[in-house]
């Protein structure tokens, strides 16, 4: 049969493609067979934990402590796998209280007491609601991370709201530990803002990987971020201490001192670092604003830590004067330098890499190279050719750049919309305003 | 006479003490279906997407697959851990007060064996400290790894169409995985467990809802409302050995079945 052998010819020993149709296939299943193969790597394994196991039990013994005792309220800390629900507890106070009225008057519905334990469980519970609901929600086929980058966001948003009420938890050992953090209100606000920067952080990075539409996603989050950094530092300087009823002839005398000048210095500093990256991430091009920030980057946090180390070393009283005033509004004053720190490197991170990480989904399934019309003339593609795979590893140009006819045949039998067309025209975009090579100059 | 000689005489006596059980518990065609059914292609394991399309770029997620698979043999290891751990284990809480009038409990005491430290009343128990801490610290890696897991399976999406069923059963899972960790921790009777258990007797007492809902779960999980007994060890323990393994073993092959039917989910 004629048709038999353009199918052997096309079809035959191709990854992908299977060698018998129809219901009378054989190999449908040409699976590993669990015994032995599997379970001689699994053995070697599961040997190796138990091992790991046995070494961590005979190095670290668990202490017992003594016993529990009936008349005193022990000082304790629960495993760390519970942490979040004991910080999620004592936060909880947070919350107004009172008391349900029983509806009915038997007893049977009410009365309620709304106080802190119940908070406490409603809090406890709040994490646990959202997974079961997970896939009824979220619908569609599975995708890596930086093609959902609105679920992996708020994944690590919730991991970073997991960590921060696990630290509440043990609010008492930090603030012991720290005095300057400036209590419990300080430690209360990591519910709130560090989850925030995780979350729209790597949201921004996650776009960028999955090459989106990126401006506005890097003006408007540093933008803020620049806003809210100023503010807490007005409030810091000028509002605070005029709040305090001093002149402002008196305040202008305060400025002058020398801790004073230390922590205007290093908030001077923070400022500057945001208020660069802003203006390079609002007004210049990519390439230019990568080309400004990463060494400004590497010099500022350079500079940034000799100063440090510099105040610490010759004026330690103003060193803890600059972290006693600092700290309380750690989040805004640190977190958003360092969150505008990361999130300019995340948005303005090289397109090339995020082409290279669009073509490395693909699997070799070859249609790309069944469709190619100029597959069918170059000679030197007539063999196993897999044009984007091929373009990923860098064995084989594919289409050489200038001989592909951009026809988006290939994207269009994609099975995962991998845009090659797209890729060989940014390719050749690049490379025409690079400028001729080195020889002919124009 | 030839004839009626058996044509093997060496076999008969195997065959007559085999043959005797086999008559009454007919082993044999159970374990040729199962054999064939295990032998069969439909029963292997599914090929794995690299392996399927013979790629020759590996994901770099993939060394995370194996978290559900450390997390089941961390369990398996607690199970046999506990076993031991069960012959030398006290479940009763009463305090008592030793001369000194230092209060203490039979359940300290008896980890206090097991942990071969010096307050033991008994003899020790010979390679206690290795059984307990192994015991300890598998249980520490599988809620670790079980974490993680979910992790994994949630950032690749792994919990779509068809598998929110088992997503489901994953979360029920990691919820029995902390309640296994927590009455696991109160057994002991030292102070970390008395302090929980008076968290977890508020905790349970604040259900949402109506007192009597919070009494009643605070009286099933830890035998009094107000103060703790010395019977919550005894309540947490029947959970930790009985009630938590019995529900967590059904749906963990329930969970591992499904994987198996379903095959792996592979971001592409």
């Amino acid at each position: 049969m004629e048709l038999e052998l353009v199918r052997q010819r096309v079809f035959e020993e191709k990854p992908g493609f299977p060698r018998q149709y129809g219901p009378d296939r054989t190999d449908r299943q040409p699976g590993q067979p669990f015994w032995p193969h599997e379970v001689y790597r699994d053995l070697v394994l599961i040997l190796l934990m138990v091992a790991i196991l046995f070494l961590l039990s005979a190095a670290i013994t668990p202490p017992v402590g003594p016993a529990k005792d009936p008349t005193i309220q022990p000082f304790i800390v629960p495993d760390w796998y519970l942490l979040f629900s004991w910080g999620l507890l004592k936060v909880a106070e947070i919350f107004p209280t009172g008391v349900i009225p029983d509806p009915l008057g038997n007893g049977l519905l009410g009365p309620v007491s709304v106080d802190t334990g119940f908070w406490g469980d409603i809090l406890t519970s709040l994490p646990v609601i959202p997974l079961f609901l997970l896939p009824l929600l979220d619908r569609g086929r599975e995708e890596r991370p930086a093609k959902a980058p609105l679920r992996s966001a708020l994944g690590l948003y919730l991991i970073a709201w997991i960590f921060s009420s696990s630290l509440y938890a043990i609010n008492n050992l930090v603030i012991e530990k720290w005095p300057f953090i400036g209590g419990d209100d300080t430690l209360k606000w990591f519910f709130v803002i560090p989850p925030l920067y995780v979350g729209i952080a790597s949201y921004v990075g996650l776009r960028r990987l999955g090459y989106r539409e990126m401006y506005w996603w890097r003006v408007i989050p540093i933008g803020v971020a620049l806003w809210l950094f100023s503010v807490q530092a007005l409030d810091t300087f000028v509002l605070q201490p005029l709040d305090a009823g001093r002149s402002l002839g008196a305040h202008a005398a305060t400025l002058a001192l020398p801790q004073i000048q230390g922590l205007a210095f290093i908030v001077l500093m923070l400022f500057a670092v945001m208020v660069v990256t802003f203006y390079a991430v609002t007004f210049l091009d990519e390439r230019r604003a990568r080309a400004l920030l990463k060494p400004f980057f590497v010099v500022w946090i350079v500079l940034f830590l000799l100063v440090g180390k510099f105040i610490e070393s010759t004026q330690p009283a103003s060193f803890d004067f600059i972290l006693h005033q600092t700290i309380p509004s750690m989040h805004l004053l640190y977190g958003a330098p360092i969150f505008v720190l990361i999130t300019a490197y995340v948005g303005l991170r090289e397109p090339y890499s995020a082409y290279e990480y669009l073509l490395n989904e693909c699997y070799q399934c070859g249609k790309c190279h069944t469709a190619c019309p100029v597959t069918k003339v170059e000679d030197d593609a007539l063999g196993g050719l897999n044009l984007v795979y091929n373009t990923f590893k860098k064995q084989h140009d594919g289409v050489p750049l200038w001989t592909c006819l951009a026809c988006d045949a290939c994207s269009a039998v994609c099975p995962l919309d991998i845009k090659y067309s797209d890729y060989i025209l940014e390719e050749r975009a690049k490379a025409l305003a690079v400028g001729p090579p080195s020889g002919r100059a124009s | 006479m030839a004839k009626l000689l058996p044509r093997d005489p060496v076999g008969r006596g195997n065959r007559f003490l085999f043959g005797w059980i086999k008559e009454r518990f007919p082993t044999v065609p159970w374990a040729d279906v199962t054999r064939q059914s295990v032998e069969t292609v439909q029963r292997q394991l599914p090929r794995s997407h690299t392996e399927k399309y013979e790629l020759k770029t590996v994901w770099y997620w993939y060394p995370l697959y194996c978290l559900g698979g450390i997390s089941f043999i961390a369990f398996l290891v607690t199970v046999i851990t506990g076993i031991i751990l069960g012959f030398y284990y006290v479940p009763d809480g009463t305090d008592i007060f030793t001369s000194a009038g230092i209060p203490t409990n039979a359940a300290k005491l008896s980890v206090a064996c097991i942990n071969g430290d010096s307050d033991c009343p008994w003899s020790p128990v010979p390679f206690g400290f290795i059984i307990r801490g192994m015991h300890h610290w598998a249980a520490h890696m599988m809620i670790a790894a079980v974490f993680l897991h979910m992790c994994r399976v949630y950032f690749t999406g792994a919990y779509k169409k068809p598998r929110e069923l088992n997503w489901l059963l994953g979360v029920i899972l990691l919820l029995l995985t902390l309640l296994f960790g927590y009455s696991g921790y109160l057994l002991p009777g030292n102070d970390l467990s008395g302090g929980a258990a008076t968290i977890g007797i508020n905790m349970s007492k604040a259900s949402p809802g109506p007192p009597w809902l919070g009494e009643f779960v605070a009286n099933l999980l830890f035998a009094g409302t107000d103060v703790l007994t010395a019977n919550y060890i005894l309540r947490m323990y029947w959970f930790h050995v009985f009630i938590l393994p019995l529900v967590g073993t059904l749906l963990m092959i329930l969970h591992m079945a499904l994987v198996w039917v379903q095959g792996v989910a592979e971001p592409h």
